[in-house]
């Protein structure tokens, strides 16, 4: 398997991988009784700014108290993922992207800054990403969330096809 | 304790999703080209072995302490297309999804903060258009939302 952008780093199995996150899942449900999902989190954050219509909702706040820990969590995954694969540095490194269109900081900042409008917008209006519909809403066979984690993979396999195959080469 | 317990579990989960492939750039579009089964790997077992469990769980009807289990389905309407398409778009152009937006800030890419600030700013957006997008995308009263993940 190749080596991550990370530090070239050797990645874990898919298995030990995908078992790794069905353990947090199930562990999430079982003792604190929350499906996992990680895009309402960006209205968590909106509402901690924003506190009128959408983001003055009940159940927002309820969330909250898991769900901002959760997400501080992630950010100490990827920072320890760091310093046990050879160390933490700022980096700029974007793999493919790099080869393909040679991009300096402000033009990699502003890719992503639109992409990120796309995740947001999207996975909020969809009702869900791939933690809440691919991973927990499939695995609880729900309608909606098959239709969304469908919808999302064809979006990305003709954007980055479109990307990778037409506009780049 | 739910601070505590939610912030070990997030840090495992950023922790494999950093190490498994599933925040790295490279292992995203190698995914959606067809040219490595990691990420169908991932997803497919971490499906494979969720489903019997929450179903267990669900015909036990109760967490750990003893609480009702909640595990109430998500509404359906147009917006898991549409979103869903447009979700996809973004997925692409970043390489992540929104748990790997904040993992590899975590790793320290540094363009992951503008993809962070996208996504919220996209979800600002989202929240300012409820009322202008719940008639055509048939969306749930706002109370409800579109579904909490």
């Amino acid at each position: 398997m190749p080596p991550l952008i990370l530090n070239s780093a050797d990645p874990l199995h898919w298995a030990v991988g995908g078992a790794g996150i069905a353990l947090v899942t199930i562990v999430l449900l079982f003792v604190m009784n929350r499906r996992l999902g990680i895009s309402t989190g960006f209205e968590d954050i909106c509402s901690l700014v924003i506190r009128t219509g959408y983001f003055n909702r009940a159940s927002l706040f309820d969330a909250r108290r898991w769900r901002l820990p959760f997400l501080a969590g992630l950010v100490l995954g990827g920072v320890i993922s760091a310093v046990t694969t050879g160390g933490w540095e700022p980096t700029w490194a974007l793999g493919m992207l790099d080869e393909a269109l040679a991009l300096g900081p402000a033009g990699k900042l502003a890719w992503m800054f639109v992409g990120g409008l796309f995740i947001g917008f999207g996975t909020r209006l969809a009702g869900g990403c791939t933690s809440g519909h691919g991973i927990f809403g499939m695995s609880n066979f729900e309608m909606p969330s098959v239709v969304s984690t469908v919808s999302f993979m064809a979006g990305g396999i003709v954007t980055t096809q479109l990307l990778y195959r037409v506009v780049l080469p | 304790m739910t601070t505590i317990l939610s912030l070990v579990l997030g840090t495992m989960f950023g922790w494999l999703l950093s190490r498994s492939g599933a925040a790295d750039y490279n292992y995203i579009q190698q995914m959606f080209l067809f040219e490595s089964f990691q990420l169908y790997g991932i997803i497919g077992t971490a499906v494979a072995v969720t489903a019997p469990a929450v179903w267990l769980m669900k015909r036990r009807g109760r967490t750990m302490s003893g609480a009702p289990l909640d595990v109430a389905p998500k509404p359906a309407h147009r917006g898991n297309v549409v979103g869903g398409l447009l979700f996809g778009v973004g997925w692409s152009i970043c390489g992540m999804c929104p748990g790997p937006v904040l993992v590899n800030i975590g790793e320290g890419k540094l363009y992951a903060i503008a993809a962070l600030a996208g996504a919220l700013v996209g979800t600002a957006v989202f929240g300012r258009l409820y009322d202008v997008l719940q008639r055509p995308l048939r969306l749930p009263p706002m109370q409800v939302g579109t579904g909490e993940g």
